[in-house]
């Protein structure tokens, strides 16, 4: 490579993670190759058909499609000077990271570039990974992803900091990486691969423990007359906490790769005996907080409609994406077996929803003609259009669960509408 | 949380109620004849647990293909005696249970067994009595689970009430006695201390419901409606013509530590959706009007 080129960067692992930073890389301008070993995959992106939905995605990118390769042969990684290894790692119900996927797409990334190329470890893992795999005579590097799902072109393209694991955290990164993290002009920060590697757990640590306080006082707000809402704008305008913390009340954590991290803290402080009761209090709020649509749902209709039936806007874990891990919704599907259901996602099929007299609906409003209580359980930008009026016109009850208050509560209110939300009487 | 190793419900060959004279066992026998399930209820008649003979009398009488209830008890056990007593009926069950295993084994447990501090109480909550009954029950618990290897189901209810309660602990069965009798209601202090409150029929329909699903693990049974002694003895208090007077007396003791006490029950809706139990209000005027009946 000479010193004045562009490195040729290449991704390994054309799931969420992978896919949306090769496109990000391509779109700072350098020439980049997307490989995964599922050709039919390879095809299907190739071809312009994403398997992820993200906003802004595809625009970004057909607008760099000339700089975008994508193959499923590994000999075509011999071309990059620097390869992110960034497979989605796999989590089980307990927050449990499946490794070997990661393990195995490294082997044979490492086989197949060239001595001086960069391999960088991209994917979640524990501390003490990236060390235990580090070879002799190869330039083996961790980064700490911050992709957040429904806002993947945003993370990717404007980071707020680089987080690189090291060998040796005093000396220059290998000069094609430099080259390529330097593009997006933010801070890059090299320490030792434990180090980096807590660091991604400590930044959602930080996450979870501000939701965690939201979901605390919300639920307290919920018996006591006070709006959350009128609170947390207050927060936010304390230097101390931030105006972007996260401090909106929800369901519970959802995703999968929160309960990575906090799963994976008590279990290190199980192993070298360290304190981590909050994290255990962490994991119990949000076991307790996904429940809250059931409990409102029985306190509210089921109680009294032994018959009732049930509208569930919303199947997705979180707006925006096609993800249903954890999801809230499903989670209170499970529970709903007697009832009959209505429901409608924009993007997950109503099959997903896995139970046995459920109806998919044609829209959100068909969705909850006809029923006794509405629960719009994923924030969709296209529920916020609904009309109180409409909803309270085509319902057969009058309740509406409304976590992350899609609604406008007076305008619920107005209509005749039972208006449950998170955070207020 | 429970598990349900039948989906749909199946009524077992027979149940047997270790306990039928009981509060909550002649409930249970009862409400397993109107679910037409096949029942023996045995009394300490039939099976004295406390005798000699207690444990092989009660082996004799059992079947692998039985659903067993086990609610035989000197409650409540608030001495070390009465705790000890508990225990040996336990461990003569349990001798029984272990030479022919039932299919299922159902205990009527308490939420006594919980720590003070837990707060809002969930199946989860670490048991950590702080009471000899309490701690009577969480002891008999793990002596069922040390000698009994199949299905084990453990449903701890909250204070019980019901027509047929012979107890008269603070709460609705005392307050109704008291006004019955035409003395005023005694609340200690303000009455200000919120409890569930659950009816003896309600437990007894939970327990119905374990057997026919054949259903491991734990649940409590809890209304999840937390309501103040205050409040129950003047709902008490309307049901009497005239009305009857509630009177606030000292405490016996300090305030206690626990002020008050909530149930999160959402592990009951996951166990069995379409179970809701009878609001309290209602409870006490149907057993108000069962009481006059008699």
């Amino acid at each position: 490579m000479s010193i004045m080129a562009l490195p040729k960067i290449g991704y390994a692992g054309m799931t969420h993670l992978g896919l949306c930073s090769a496109i990000g890389a391509s779109s700072k301008g350098f020439d980049t190759l997307g490989f995964d070993t599922d050709p039919a995959l390879v095809a299907r992106i190739d071809a312009g058909k994403l398997p992820v939905v993200e906003p802004d995605l595809d625009d970004l990118l057909r607008d760099n499609r000339v700089r975008m390769s994508f193959s499923a042969d590994p000999k075509a990684l011999l071309g990059c000077d620097v390869v992110y290894v960034a497979p989605d790692v796999p989590t089980d119900d307990t927050g449990g990271s499946d490794l070997s996927g990661l393990d195995g797409l490294l082997a044979l990334v490492l086989a197949n570039t060239r001595p001086d190329a960069v391999v960088v470890v991209l994917s979640q893992v524990p501390p003490g990974f990236t060390a235990a795999r580090q070879r002799s005579g190869r330039l083996l590097y961790y980064q700490v992803e911050t992709l957040v799902f429904g806002r993947a072109v945003e993370r990717t393209t404007k980071p707020e900091r680089f987080i690189v694991g090291a060998p040796d955290p005093s000396e220059p990164l290998p000069l094609a990486m430099q080259q390529y993290l330097e593009a997006y002009g933010c801070p890059i920060l090299p320490m030792r691969f434990e180090s980096a590697e807590l660091t991604k757990i400590s930044i959602n640590c930080c996450l979870v423990a501000s939701v965690t306080v939201a979901n605390t006082l919300a639920e307290l707000c919920e018996r006591i007359g006070a709006d959350w809402s009128e609170i947390a704008p207050a927060l936010k305008l304390d230097r101390r906490i931030g105006a972007y913390s996260y401090l909106s009340p929800g369901l519970g954590l959802a995703g999968g790769n929160l309960e990575r991290d906090l799963a994976t803290v008590v279990r290190f402080s199980e192993e070298y005996g360290t304190e981590a009761s909050v994290i255990r209090a962490f994991i119990g709020n949000s076991a307790h907080r996904k429940d809250w649509a059931l409990r409102t749902m029985h306190e509210a209709v089921l109680n009294k409609v032994p018959q009732a039936t049930i509208g569930v806007l919303g199947l997705a874990y979180k707006e925006n994406t096609h993800s249903v891990k954890n999801s809230p919704s499903l989670a209170l599907i499970r529970y709903l077996g007697p009832w009959a259901l209505k429901v409608y996602d924009p993007v997950v099929p109503a099959s997903a929803a896995l139970h046995p007299n459920a109806s998919g609906a044609a829209s959100a409003l068909d969705a909850a003609e006809g029923v006794d209580v509405l629960a719009i359980m994923t924030p969709w930008p296209e529920f916020k259009l609904l009309s109180c009026d409409d909803l309270a016109a085509t319902m057969r009850g009058r309740t509406v669960l409304d976590p992350y208050r899609v609604l406008n509560p007076a305008a619920a209110r107005r209509a005749g509408l039972d208006y449950r939300t998170l955070g207020v009487a | 949380m429970l598990s349900h190793q039948f989906s749909t419900p199946t009524a077992p060959g027979r149940v047997v109620v270790v306990g039928a004279g009981g509060f909550v066992g002649s409930t249970l026998v009862k409400q397993l004849g109107l679910a037409k399930v096949p029942v023996l209820g045995l009394t300490r008649k039939e099976v004295d647990l406390l005798a000699d003979d207690g444990a092989k009398r009660l082996r004799g009488v059992l079947r692998p293909d039985d659903g067993v209830v086990f609610v035989s008890a000197v409650a409540p056990a608030k001495t070390a005696g009465q705790m000890m007593t508990n225990l040996r009926m336990a461990e003569a069950a349990c001798a029984a249970f272990a030479a022919v295993q039932p299919g299922h084994l159902l205990y009527i447990s308490s939420d006594a067994v919980y720590a003070d501090d837990a707060n809002p109480v969930t199946e989860r909550s670490p048991v950590a009595p702080s009471t000899t009954h309490g701690m009577m029950h969480a002891a008999r618990e793990l002596m069922l689970r040390s000698e009994y290897h199949g299905p084990l189901a453990f449903l701890r209810p909250t204070l019980i009430f019901g027509a047929g309660d012979p107890h008269s602990g603070y709460g609705p069965n005392r307050f109704r006695r008291q006004a019955a009798n035409g003395e005023p209601i005694t609340i200690f202090g303000e009455g200000e201390e919120k409890r569930d409150h659950v009816a003896v029929e309600d437990v007894a329909r939970l327990a119905v419901r374990i057997l026919l699903h054949r259903s491991v693990g734990v649940l409590n049974a809890v209304t999840g409606v937390a309501t103040s002694f205050h409040d129950i003895a003047n709902i008490v208090a309307a049901q009497f013509s005239p009305r009857a007077e509630v009177k606030s007396v000292p405490r016996p003791g300090p305030r206690p530590h626990l002020l008050h006490r909530f149930f999160d029950i959402t592990d009951l809706h996951k166990s069995f959706p379409d179970f809701h139990f009878e609001p309290l209000a209602d409870g006490l005027a149907r057993v108000h009007q069962e009481s006059s009946v008699r």
